[in-house]
C-alpha cells in the first residue's frame, strides 16, 4: 500500500492546489505538506509490500507496483528533491504558481509511477502520462522560443514512445505470455528467437534512448533546459524526467537480453560519443542553463556507458549515478535560478566575483558544482566510478573514450566556478535568504547522503540488477529446463 | 438449418428503438404547438434516456442470446452495448442543441423529432442480423441526417453540405443494395450467419465477394473509409456544428457496428483479397486523415478529418473482429463518441451563432479567458491523441493488441506512426488555448445543458481511462456474436 499511497498522495496533493489556488497561504501548504507527506512514504519504500490489482483484464495488464530494488532508490531522489522545487516553484513562479506546483506534483506521481511500475503496460501509462506536466510547464510557464522548444520536445518524446508501444504489444502476442506482468514476461520472452528480440529492442529503444537521452536524439533537452522557467524549478523535472536508462535496466535488457546483446554495442558506442559531446558542449556554452543541460547529457551519456556495458557492477552504477544526479544536477539548477533572481541573465559572460558579496552562495554553489562533476565523497562519484568500471571489463574502449568526458567534467566545473564566482566583481548581489536555504538544504543532505552511504542503496538495486544480469547469463548460455522456474524467487 | 418464425418479438431487445419511434412522433406532435424548441428538447432527452433504461436493463439481464425476427433483430452484447453509445451520443447531441438552435435561428420543430429517428437507424443498424435489416436502418438513419446537414436555412453552405451528403449517401446506399442483392444471390439467404453458411464449400464465392465487397464499399461511405470519405469533410463544414456533433458519433457507430457484425460474421468466407482490400483502405484511412488534418486551420474541418483518421484506427479492429476486435472496437466507440461529442460541445460554445470562427486564432488564449472550457478541451484533445489515463488510449492499446494478434503488425506499425501525426494537431490546440495570448476579445456564448453535456463527456473520458477493466470485461463477456449461428 506503501507504493500505491507515493502515488496516490501527491496526485491528490496537486488537485487540493488547485482547488486552493486562490488562498496562496492554504495552497502553498497543502502542496509542501503533500510533497513531504510523499517524501515520508518514499523513505518506507524500502521492504514494503508490493501491490497488485486488475486494472484491463481483457488484455492482460493489472495495476502492479512494487517499492523495492532499484524503484526506492530513484523514488526517494525524486521525491527529495520535489520538495526544494516546489518550494522556488511556489515563492519564485509570479503567475499561476499553484498550477505550477500542481503540475510538479502530477509529475512525481507519475515518475514515482514509472519507477515502481511491474506491469509493462502500467509503466508505459506513467512513461507517457509523465510527458503531459513537464510539457505543460515548459509551453505554459517557459520563455520566449517556448513554443518551439515544446514542439520539438514533443516529436522527440512521442514518435520515441509510440513505437515503444507497438514492441510492448507485440512482445506480449509474439512471446504468448500470459500477462504484462514482469515475471510472466520475463520467463518467456528470452526465449523468442533473436531476430524477432532484435526488431523488439528497436522499438523500445526509440522511446527509451529518446528519454534517456543519448547523441544524436538529446537536441530537445537543451532547449527544454534553456526555455523552462528561469527559476529551475521545471529544469528539476527535467533532471528527474531522463528515465530512459531505467527503461532499459528494468525492462529493455531483462526482458530482450538477446536483443539487447545484438543492438547493445550501437548503443554504447552511442552513449560514449554522447558523454563526450556533452562534455565539449558543456565546454562551449555561455549560456548557464545550456551549460547545465550539456554537463548533465554527459552524464547521461557515461549512465548510457554503465547499461549497455551489460556488466553487474555497471548496472548498478548508472541506477545509483541516475538517481545522484537527480539531486546535484537538480540542485544546480536551483543554484542557477537563485543566480538569475539576482541578475536577471543567464549569461556567463556576464557573471563574475559573486562569491565576494554572496560567500554562502559561492559556498553551496562549489559545493553542488563538485558534486555535479563527480568529487569523491559527493553523489555523483560513487555511481560514476561503478559505470565505467563495469564497462571496462566488457568494453575497455567505449568505456576509455567516457572516460575521458570525467577529466573533461573537471575543467568545466572549474571553469564554472570560475566564471560566475570568482573574479573581479562590478554587482554586488545579496547573499542566500532563509528561504533558499531552506531550498538548498535538501539539496546539500542528499548530495552528502549519496556520496557517503552508497552501500545499503547499492544493496537494494543490486537486488535488481541480479535479475537483469541473470537474463543476460541466460541467453550466453541457455539453462537447463528446470532452471528458469528460481527466477520467479529471485526477485 | 432452421431458423424460428419471424414474428417471434422480444419486447426487451425491441424496447430502446420503439422508445425512440414514440418518442419521435411525439416529439413531433408536441412541437407543433410548442413556443421554442427547448419543449421538444426535453422530450427528446426524456425518450433518450427512457430507451436507454430499458438498454441498460437488458445488457444487465444477462440474456446475451436474445433476438426478435428469427435472428434479424439482435440483442446480444455488442448490440446492446453500442445502443447504448448511440444513446449517449444522442442525449449529448440534444444536450448540445438545446440553446444552440435559438441562437442560430434553427429552432424549427421537426429537428429533434428527425434526429431521434436517425438515432433509432443507426440503433436498428447495430441490432441488425440480417441484410435488410441493415439496409432499413441505413435508410432510417440517413434520410434525417440529410435533411438535418441542410438544417441552417438560406445557408450556401449548408444546404450545399446538405445536397452533397444526399447524393454521395444515395451512391453508398445503392452499392449496399446491390452489393446485398449479390450476396443473397450467392447464398440464398439475407441472416449473416446463414450467408456464411451457404457460402461454406460453395462454388459461388466469387460473385459472393464481389456483392461483400459492394457492402463493404456502401458503409464506407457512412463509416467515411478512405476513399469513401469525401464527403465527410464538406459536410462537417457545412453543416450545423450541433448536427456534426450528433452525426460524428451515431452515424459513425451505427455504421461500424454494422460493418464489425459483417466483419466477423460474413467475411471470413469470402475470398481472402477482400480483406486485403479492407487492409489497403485502412491503411489509406489512417494516412489521408491525418495528414489532411495535419493542413487544417478551422477545427471544425480539423475534426472532422480526425474523424476521417479514427475511422481507420476502427478499421484495424474490423481486420481483427476475431481477435479481440469487437470489444475493442465497441471500447473505442465508447471513448470515441464520448471526447468527440465533447470536442464539438466545446467548438459550439467558441464559435459564432452562424458556425464561423472556428479557426485556430479563436482559440488562443482561452486558458486564461474560459479555464474550465480549455480544460475540457485539452482533455478532448489528448484523448483523441491517445495519451495515457485517458480512454483514447485505451481504446487505441485495445485495437492496436487485436491487431498486432491478427497477425497486422505492418498495420499496427502505420496507426501508431500516423498516431505521431495525429498528436501533434491535437496538441496544437492546446498549444494555442494555452500558449498564447488571445489577439481579440473572448466571444464565447454560456449553455447551461451544453456545459452538462461537455461535463458527462468528461467524466465518461477519463474514468474510461483511469479505470476501463469493467466496462471492456463487460463488452467482452457472452457468446461474441449471435449473428445468427
Amino acid at each position: 500500500m506503501t507504493a500505491v499511497l507515493t502515488i496516490l498522495v501527491p496526485l491528490v496533493t496537486a488537485a487540493l492546489v488547485l482547488l486552493l489556488r486562490n488562498s496562496v497561504l492554504l495552497a502553498r501548504l497543502a502542496a509542501m505538506a503533500g510533497a513531504v507527506a510523499t517524501l515520508v512514504l518514499a523513505v518506507l519504500l524500502p521492504g514494503s509490500r508490493p501491490f497488485s490489482a486488475e486494472w484491463l483484464p481483457g488484455l492482460g495488464v493489472s495495476f502492479s507496483v512494487d517499492g523495492n530494488g532499484a524503484a526506492s532508490v530513484l523514488v526517494f531522489a525524486v521525491t527529495l528533491m520535489m520538495i526544494p522545487a516546489l518550494l522556488v516553484a511556489l515563492t519564485r513562479v509570479e503567475k499561476g504558481a499553484a498550477g505550477f506546483a500542481a503540475l510538479l506534483l502530477a509529475a512525481e506521481a507519475g515518475l514515482a509511477g514509472i519507477f515502481m511500475a511491474r506491469d509493462l503496460i502500467v509503466f508505459y501509462v506513467f512513461w507517457e502520462a509523465t510527458l503531459v506536466p513537464g510539457l505543460l510547464l515548459l509551453g505554459l510557464y517557459g520563455g520566449e522560443k517556448r513554443r518551439e522548444a515544446t514542439t520539438k520536445y514533443l516529436v522527440y518524446a512521442v514518435t520515441g514512445s509510440f513505437f515503444m508501444l507497438v514492441s510492448i504489444l507485440a512482445l506480449k502476442t509474439l512471446s504468448g505470455a500470459a500477462s504484462f506482468d514482469v515475471i510472466d514476461l520475463m520467463l518467456v520472452t528470452p526465449d523468442l528467437p533473436v531476430v524477432t528480440q532484435t526488431w523488439l529492442f528497436i522499438g523500445l529503444a526509440l522511446g527509451m534512448a529518446v528519454k534517456l537521452p543519448i547523441w544524436p536524439l538529446h537536441s530537445w533537452l537543451i532547449d527544454l533546459n534553456e526555455q523552462n522557467h528561469p527559476s529551475g524549478a521545471a529544469d528539476v523535472l527535467g533532471s528527474l524526467y531522463k528515465v530512459g536508462a531505467f527503461g532499459f535496466f528494468a525492462w529493455g535488457i531483462p526482458l530482450l537480453p538477446a536483443g539487447a546483446s545484438r543492438v547493445g554495442p550501437v548503443l554504447l558506442a552511442l552513449a560514449a560519443v554522447t558523454a563526450l559531446y556533452g562534455a565539449f558542449g558543456a565546454i562551449g556554452s555561455t549560456h548557464l542553463k545550456r551549460f547545465l543541460a550539456y554537463g548533465s547529457l554527459s552524464h547521461m551519456g557515461i549512465i548510457g556507458v554503465g547499461i549497455f556495458g551489460m556488466h553487474l557492477a555497471g548496472l548498478n552504477g548508472a541506477m545509483y549515478f541516475l538517481a545522484a544526479q537527480m539531486v546535484s544536477t537538480g540542485g544546480l539548477f536551483l543554484v542557477g535560478g537563485m543566480l538569475y533572481h539576482r541578475r536577471r541573465t543567464f549569461d556567463l559572460r556576464e557573471y563574475g566575483g559573486v562569491a565576494r558579496s554572496a560567500p554562502a552562495l559561492a559556498a553551496l554553489g562549489l559545493l553542488t558544482i563538485f558534486a555535479f562533476i563527480g568529487v569523491p565523497g559527493l553523489s555523483n562519484f560513487p555511481g560514476e566510478f561503478m559505470s565505467l568500471l563495469g564497462a571496462f571489463k566488457n568494453a575497455p574502449w567505449p568505456a576509455a573514450v567516457a572516460t575521458l568526458a570525467v577529466i573533461a567534467a573537471g575543467v568545466y566545473g572549474v571553469n564554472l566556478y570560475q566564471r560566475v564566482f570568482q573574479g573581479p566583481s562590478d554587482v554586488p548581489v545579496k547573499d542566500l535568504d532563509g528561504l533558499e536555504m531552506y531550498v538548498l538544504l535538501p539539496v546539500v543532505v542528499g548530495v552528502l547522503w549519496f556520496g557517503v552511504m552508497a552501500a545499503p542503496q547499492l544493496r537494494r538495486i543490486e537486488a535488481q540488477s541480479q535479475l537483469t544480469a541473470l537474463q543476460l547469463e541466460r541467453v550466453a548460455a541457455p539453462p537447463m529446463p528446470g532452471e528458469t522456474l528460481t527466477l520467479g524467487g529471485a526477485e | 438449418m432452421s431458423f424460428p418464425g419471424v414474428l417471434d418479438i422480444d419486447w426487451n431487445v425491441m424496447a430502446p428503438a420503439v422508445s425512440l419511434l414514440i418518442t419521435a412522433i411525439v416529439a413531433l406532435v408536441f412541437g407543433l404547438s410548442a413556443r421554442d424548441s427547448r419543449g421538444p428538447a426535453a422530450v427528446a432527452l426524456i425518450g433518450v434516456l427512457t430507451a436507454g433504461i430499458f438498454a441498460v436493463a437488458h445488457l444487465f439481464s444477462g440474456n446475451e442470446s436474445a433476438a426478435s425476427f428469427g435472428l434479424r433483430y439482435l440483442g446480444d452484447v455488442p448490440a446492446t452495448a453500442l445502443t447504448l453509445v448511440i444513446l449517449l451520443g444522442t442525449a449529448m447531441a440534444i444536450l448540445v442543441s438545446w440553446d444552440q438552435l435559438e441562437r442560430g435561428g434553427m429552432g424549427q420543430p421537426e429537428y429533434y423529432p428527425l434526429m431521434l429517428l436517425s438515432a433509432l437507424g443507426a440503433v436498428v443498424m447495430a441490432s441488425a442480423g440480417d441484410l435488410i435489416t441493415l439496409i432499413l436502418g441505413l435508410e432510417i438513419m440517413s434520410l434525417p441526417a440529410y435533411a438535418l446537414s441542410a438544417w441552417r436555412t438560406r445557408d450556401r453552405q449548408s444546404e450545399e453540405a446538405g445536397m452533397k451528403y444526399f447524393l454521395l449517401g444515395a451512391f453508398g446506399s445503392a452499392m449496399l443494395i446491390y452489393g446485398t442483392a449479390l450476396l443473397y444471390g450467392a447464398s440464398g439467404s439475407f441472416v449473416y450467419g446463414a450467408v456464411a453458411a451457404a457460402l461454406q464449400g460453395g462454388n459461388l464465392t466469387l460473385l459472393a465477394t464481389a456483392g461483400g465487397a459492394l457492402v463493404l464499399a456502401g458503409l464506407g461511405f457512412k463509416a467515411a473509409l478512405a476513399p469513401f470519405h469525401q464527403w465527410a469533410p464538406d459536410v462537417y463544414t457545412g453543416a450545423p456544428t450541433v448536427v456534426v456533433t450528433f452525426m460524428s458519433v451515431v452515424i459513425k457507430v451505427g455504421a461500424f457496428a454494422a460493418l464489425l457484425r459483417i466483419a466477423a460474421t460474413v467475411f471470413p468466407a469470402l475470398q481472402p483479397w477482400l480483406l486485403t482490400a479492407l487492409a489497403v483502405i485502412v491503411a489509406l484511412t489512417l494516412v489521408v486523415g491525418n495528414f489532411t488534418a495535419l493542413m487544417q486551420r478551422g477545427l471544425k474541418r480539423m475534426l472532422a478529418y480526425s474523424s476521417v483518421a479514427h475511422a481507420g484506427y476502427l478499421g484495424l479492429a474490423l481486420l481483427a473482429a476475431n481477435h479481440g476486435g469487437v470489444a475493442a472496437a465497441a471500447f473505442y466507440l465508447s471513448v470515441y463518441a464520448l471526447m468527440n461529442a465533447g470536442a464539438f460541445a466545446v467548438l459550439t460554445l467558441v464559435t459564432d451563432a452562424s458556425d464561423h470562427g472556428d479557426d485556430l486564432e479563436r482559440f488562443a488564449g482561452l486558458g486564461r479567458t474560459r479555464p474550465g472550457l480549455a480544460a475540457a478541451m485539452a482533455v478532448f484533445m489528448l484523448s483523441l491523441g491517445g495519451i495515457p489515463l485517458l480512454g483514447g488510449f485505451t481504446g487505441k492499446v485495445l485495437v492496436f493488441q487485436a491487431t498486432i494478434d491478427a497477425g497486422h503488425v505492418w498495420l499496427a506499425v502505420l496507426g501508431i506512426a500516423t498516431s505521431v501525426v495525429a498528436l501533434f494537431y491535437y496538441f496544437r490546440v492546446i498549444a494555442y488555448m494555452y500558449f498564447r495570448e488571445s489577439s481579440h476579445a473572448p466571444h464565447t456564448f454560456r449553455s447551461t445543458p451544453a456545459r452538462v453535456a461537455i461535463a458527462v463527456a468528461l467524466v465518461g473520458t477519463v474514468l474510461l481511462g483511469i479505470l476501463p477493466g469493467w466496462w471492456h470485461t463487460l463488452l467482452s463477456v457472452g457468446p461474441r456474436f449471435l449473428a445468427g449461428y
